[in-house]
């Protein structure tokens, strides 16, 4: 719901599945006063409610001027700051504690999994599952301990080799303190109809647990469970486009309706038979428009 | 010489706050010249997230005669679990319940709760010590105006009283020294009743036309509470803090060397729609650090059918005229209105932030004993939860998976919202 601008480190670095896309490209950090010069202008072309920027790109810890870019943000007027991150380097030497009171009260912490058989095996790191978890542990207990309000976010890359993880990330997710869970549908190959109760499961998962659960890159026709879970419901139809759009006849619809179309047609999906009602009102649609 | 009768006056507060009406209660009875020393008084104000068998310990503890209990939905579990205890250890205590939680269902929570011997419907002053004088005579509860009580095995109401005309034979809890201010925790109240007729709400309905403390009294309490060593801040219970122009500049003028002083209002009601440049000037003279308010929701239908108007160009600009003056504005929203479906409530989530408005509350509805929505629940499709705190079930709208939905992404927006520098 929070829009943030996102200003990348650099390059290379991404936690994302090895098997998908190979061995991660090597890091290239740019240096601080670029980024400082790259975080004002986020800031001052950001809207409200804001301005709220991101640091993504390779693993901001790993940036050597790290403390300048936060001192960057703060001095830009930012009122929120996001890290996007590992969250390994977040249980070490009070590091966690040192963001919060830095200005860093939002971090997203990118899973493949929520356990070490798929997170590490798909990162290629042993370790890095229960480095991330305990790393976000520390930042919500450091929140705690100086009675700061945060806001810690998963991102799930999902794909083929993941799709079955996705509930016991989710209940990961929650158990170290996130707050939300936000799944994001990357893989044109992966089979949307096998992954669907997959998705649907961690959408519930979630509910139980009070953690929210989001879906990206999910196609309208493939709302699963509930079309609150769709990003598009309350954010850019941009992110409601997946890989299995490319060839639906009803894609400039989707990307092009009237801005509170979606309501309905989102509505007409929550139907028994919601593919089929969405087909028939896109029609009539069309043929008015006509 | 006879010993006088131990009234224990109970509450489950918030935590950080104390009872307002346990200090009106104890003041009007304290003033009343029939109980004068027949009638000891204990308070107990204590916090909703205490232990029940802890609170009916300390309750014991003062071996009371009669235990009065304060009750709105989101403790009445608690009280209820409490009068059970006390009922079983102390059966000859007389346990006298009352609030907006009891005063609208006072024969059912006679029926369910056999410890409870009466309820006190309405404005409570008044009657209670109506009901002690009765007690301490070794009359009958159930003849007194006002009260709900057991005759044998039935729940008798004798009829309605009115209202007090005149707030100000209402003793101040606050400059009897009954209650002594507690910084943040600390509530005035300058009227009784609401402009609005909201259908959620019971503030409106419960306590009829608005009626007022004089201007002195209010002025007295306000140096009562800013003046108290200690005292950063503190409230209004008012349902309206801005109820006119005229009242606004009273309020403002009398708080305002306070605020000099650095005493600080935190979340006082406002009709936003009714704030411009010269009410916010106003505001923030008085010390006014925030202030809370709706929408609730900005569903036509819903707005429609919780009685409830909503001019969303007044609103946005009401919004920022507090907010240019660095005021921070709470915005509430209810998911769950009748009327109201999942987009309803998500399209409100979106203008509440795109005002950017300091904070933002949300909250599931309560059908509330004694409200418009209660009594027109089955008519609305309402389904609710009949135990306290009344929580929306379902509506015809929205279903009861899509509303744990929506009750679970909004706190998540919540949380993502108030995380800030």
């Amino acid at each position: 719901v929070l829009d943030f601008a996102e200003v990348s480190l650099g390059t290379g670095g991404d936690v994302r599945c090895g098997r998908c896309h190979g061995a991660a490209d090597a890091v290239t950090f740019l240096d601080a006063a670029t980024l400082a010069e790259r975080i004002a202008e986020a800031a001052a072309g950001a809207g409200a409610p804001g301005p709220n920027v991101a640091l993504t790109g390779p693993e901001p810890f790993d940036h050597p001027e790290l403390p300048l870019l936060v001192a960057a943000a703060a001095r830009a007027g930012v009122a929120r700051l996001r890290i996007d991150t590992d969250a390994a380097a977040l249980s070490n030497h009070g590091n966690a504690a040192g963001s919060i009171a830095a200005g860093v009260r939002h971090v997203r912490v990118t899973l493949l999994g929520g356990s070490s058989g798929t997170h590490d095996a798909l990162r290629g790191t042993p370790g890095a599952c229960h480095a991330a978890l305990a790393g976000l542990r520390a930042y919500t207990r450091a929140a705690a301990e100086q009675d700061a309000a945060v806001c810690a976010t998963v991102l799930v890359p999902v794909c083929r080799h993941n799709i079955r993880d996705l509930p016991a990330a989710v209940a990961a997710a929650g158990e170290a303190g996130a707050c939300s869970v936000l799944l994001r549908v990357e893989d044109g190959g992966a089979d949307f109809d096998a992954a669907l109760p997959w998705m649907t499961a961690a959408c519930d998962t979630g509910v139980v647990n009070g953690v929210w659960v989001e879906l990206e890159g999910v196609p309208y026709c493939m709302a699963p469970g509930a079309p609150i879970h769709l990003a598009d419901t309350h954010r850019s139809r941009a992110g409601m486009h997946g890989p299995r759009c490319a060839g639906c006849p009803l894609v400039s619809f989707c990307a092009g309706g009237p801005a509170d179309a979606s309501a309905d047609v989102l509505a007409s999906l929550s139907a028994p038979d919601g593919a089929a009602a969405l087909v028939g009102r896109v029609s009539l649609v069309r043929g008015a428009g006509a | 010489v006879k010993a006088p009768m131990k009234v224990a006056l109970l509450a489950l507060n918030s935590p950080g706050y104390q009872s307002l009406a346990l200090g009106y209660l104890r003041a009007y009875a304290q003033a009343d010249r029939r109980l004068a020393g027949r009638v000891a008084f204990q308070t107990l104000d204590l916090t909703v997230e205490a232990d029940p068998w802890w609170v009916a310990w300390r309750v014991l503890g003062l071996e009371p005669d009669v235990l009065g209990v304060s009750v709105t939905c989101w403790n009445a579990r608690a009280v209820y679990e409490v009068c059970r205890i006390v009922g079983q250890v102390r059966p000859e205590c007389a346990i006298v319940l009352g609030g907006p939680e009891v005063g609208a269902i006072a024969e059912d929570v006679l029926r369910a709760n056999a410890a409870v011997h009466a309820v006190v419907r309405g404005e409570g002053e008044a009657t209670f010590a109506d009901v002690l004088d009765t007690i301490a005579r070794g009359g009958k509860a159930w003849r007194v105006e006002g009260v709900t009580a057991r005759r044998g095995d039935d729940a008798v109401s004798a009829p309605d009283r009115a209202l007090i005309a005149d707030l100000d034979t209402v003793p101040s809890p606050y400059l009897t020294g009954l209650l002594a201010p507690v910084d943040g925790g600390s509530y005035l109240e300058t009227y009784r009743g609401c402009p609005h007729r909201c259908a959620y709400c019971f503030e409106g309905k419960g306590y009829g036309r608005l009626r007022h403390f004089s201007e002195a009294r209010v002025a007295a309490e306000i140096d009562a509470v800013a003046g108290a060593p200690g005292v950063r801040s503190f409230s209004f219970i008012d349902p309206v803090f801005n109820l006119t122009p005229e009242r606004l500049r009273t309020l403002s003028g009398l708080l305002a060397p306070h605020a000099a002083r650095g005493v600080r209002l935190h979340t006082i009601e406002v009709d936003i729609e009714r704030i411009d440049a010269e009410a916010a000037v106003l505001l923030a003279a008085a010390g006014v650090g925030s202030v809370e308010t709706g929408p609730q929701t900005v569903g036509h239908a819903a707005l429609e059918k919780s009685r409830r108007g909503f001019d969303r160009e007044r609103f946005e600009n009401g919004v920022r005229a507090l907010r240019a003056l660095g005021i921070s504005v709470e915005c509430d929203l209810i998911v769950g209105l009748p009327g109201d479906d999942i987009f309803d409530f998500l399209a409100g989530l979106r203008f509440v932030l795109s005002l950017d408005p300091g904070a933002l509350q949300s909250s599931t509805l309560h059908v509330l004993p004694g409200t418009d929505l209660w009594e027109r629940a089955a008519e609305l499709g309402l389904s609710f939860d009949s135990e306290p705190p009344h929580e929306i079930v379902a509506t015809p709208d929205i279903a009861f998976r899509e509303m744990r939905r929506a009750e679970v992404f909004a706190d998540s927006v919540q949380r993502a919202y108030r995380a800030r520098v």
